[in-house]
């Protein structure tokens, strides 16, 4: 079977909050301070600067990201939550009734059968160049 | 009186082909929404039984004025089908309130948990974690929690397929759907595979979103896939053991990788007419039973009289 990749649309249209999520999600992936310049690298899709600059200052303001002057520009980096929260939150998964509390959870338990659908789709590598 | 039990066993049947048929976002509303119809018609027809088998002994049909007697005459209710309905009205709702409880109870240790989580962007909490794992919580504001692990095993453009997915969850409430159809399942246990068929069709309907949203049904696909390999090594043991049926992975690359389900309005307007026929059938019970209690109240009076 031959997965064949669709064109997609335009990138540009995110939902309300989308771009701050996935800025947040580079610098947490990070681990390290980053420049907007490289947040806006690191996201691609045509993003402009000013665009990136904005989604991380907001999050900055809400406390989300710290930042300190690095020449002209700032970095920013991602504050852990405190590892209090962090214990609770595993406490949470690990006795959590499935059911009510641990919603919808991205993904599946594995079955045999899927050994080879996961290798085609996976077979292109990170970027799907094929 | 059979009717809505009747109507759940077929219902029971095919829902989870019907749910596959639909669109997701129609299947998950129709279907919920049928089986609390068919669920409160159940419950319903249970109570009247129960109801008309105790008022058939005396002490209880004093209560409301009506003969004991003429009751049986008319309509006898046979003790064994009387006693499972009274039966079954106190287990099913025993059953319901305790789906309620433990869901009030997660809701509270999860509201508890968020706090000192730290703000959120727009929902989401990213949480320093060697383990991989994405999820919603449910609330009055949600929340989506995504460990560091998942963030890192995913490039940027399949980082935003799941921030999509899950989005997706806490825009439409979904658990909202779970809950209910669960609440279902509690009052008739005939609804088991509605809840089951709800359960696949939030994800279907989260994954379909992030399509449209990404405008590339295969990189969802591919994020489902290298998320599934990325949860796979860390989250063993005990945590496999607190899901339910979680084999998803495979039905929904397929549908990913398949051109998104039409609507199709035949399937919804007949599923509409399976839950307006429910609705009638206990207008029927309610009804009768009513007039039934009023012959043997009037020919009370007429004795007495």
């Amino acid at each position: 079977m031959g997965i064949t990749r669709r064109p997609g649309k335009p990138k540009a249209s995110r939902r309300p909050g989308g771009l701050e999520q996935e800025v947040l999600a580079v610098l947490a992936a990070a681990g390290e301070p980053l420049t907007p310049a490289q947040v806006q690298e690191a996201l691609g899709d045509g993003l402009a600067y000013t665009t990136v600059m904005t989604a991380m200052s907001r999050l900055h303001a809400k406390g989300i990201l710290s930042r300190e002057r690095v020449g002209r520009a700032f970095a920013y980096c991602w504050l852990d939550a405190s590892t209090l929260a962090a214990r609770r939150m595993h406490r949470l998964l690990e006795t959590g009734d499935d059911r009510a509390a641990v919603l919808a959870r991205f993904v599946a338990e594995l079955g045999p059968e899927d050994g080879q659908l996961l290798e085609e789709l996976l077979a292109d590598g990170p970027d799907g160049d094929e | 009186m059979l009717a809505p039990f009747a109507v759940a066993v077929i219902f029971a049947a095919g829902v989870r082909r019907l749910a596959r048929a639909l669109p997701p976002a129609h299947a998950v509303r129709l279907v919920s929404a049928t089986s609390v119809v068919i669920a409160v018609a159940s419950g319903f027809a249970a109570a009247v039984a129960a109801f008309t088998f105790a008022a058939q002994y005396s002490q209880v049909a004093a209560l409301g004025d009506w003969s004991a007697l003429s009751l049986r005459r008319i309509d006898p209710m046979w003790p064994a089908v009387g006693t499972v309905a009274a039966g079954a009205v106190i287990g099913c709702g025993v059953a319901a309130v305790f789906v309620v409880v433990r869901y009030v109870r997660a809701l509270v240790s999860t509201l508890r948990a968020f706090r000192g989580l730290g703000a959120d962007a727009h929902g989401l909490v990213v949480v320093e974690d060697a383990r991989a794992d994405a999820f919603t919580l449910p609330g009055v504001t949600g929340r989506v929690v995504v460990s560091t692990a998942m963030l890192r095993a995913l490039p940027p453009a399949e980082r935003r397929a799941l921030l999509a997915h899950e989005a997706s969850h806490l825009r439409h409430r979904h658990h909202v759907f779970l809950l209910i159809t669960e609440l279902s399942a509690a009052a008739n246990p005939l609804l088991r595979p509605a809840v089951d068929a709800v359960r696949f069709g939030v994800e279907r309907w989260a994954d379909e979103d992030a399509a449209t949203e990404i405008g590339d049904r295969c990189l969802v696909a591919r994020a489902l896939a290298r998320a599934s390999t990325a949860a796979a090594e860390p989250l063993r043991g005990e945590r496999y053991a607190l899901r339910m049926n979680a084999r998803t992975f495979g039905p929904r690359a397929r549908a990913l990788l398949a051109p998104p389900p039409r609507p199709r309005r035949m399937l919804a307007a007949a599923l509409a007419a399976v839950a307006v026929v429910t609705v009638a059938s206990s207008f029927v019970v309610a009804s009768g039973t009513e007039s039934r209690f009023d012959q043997a109240t009037i020919v009370t009076t007429a004795v007495s009289g």
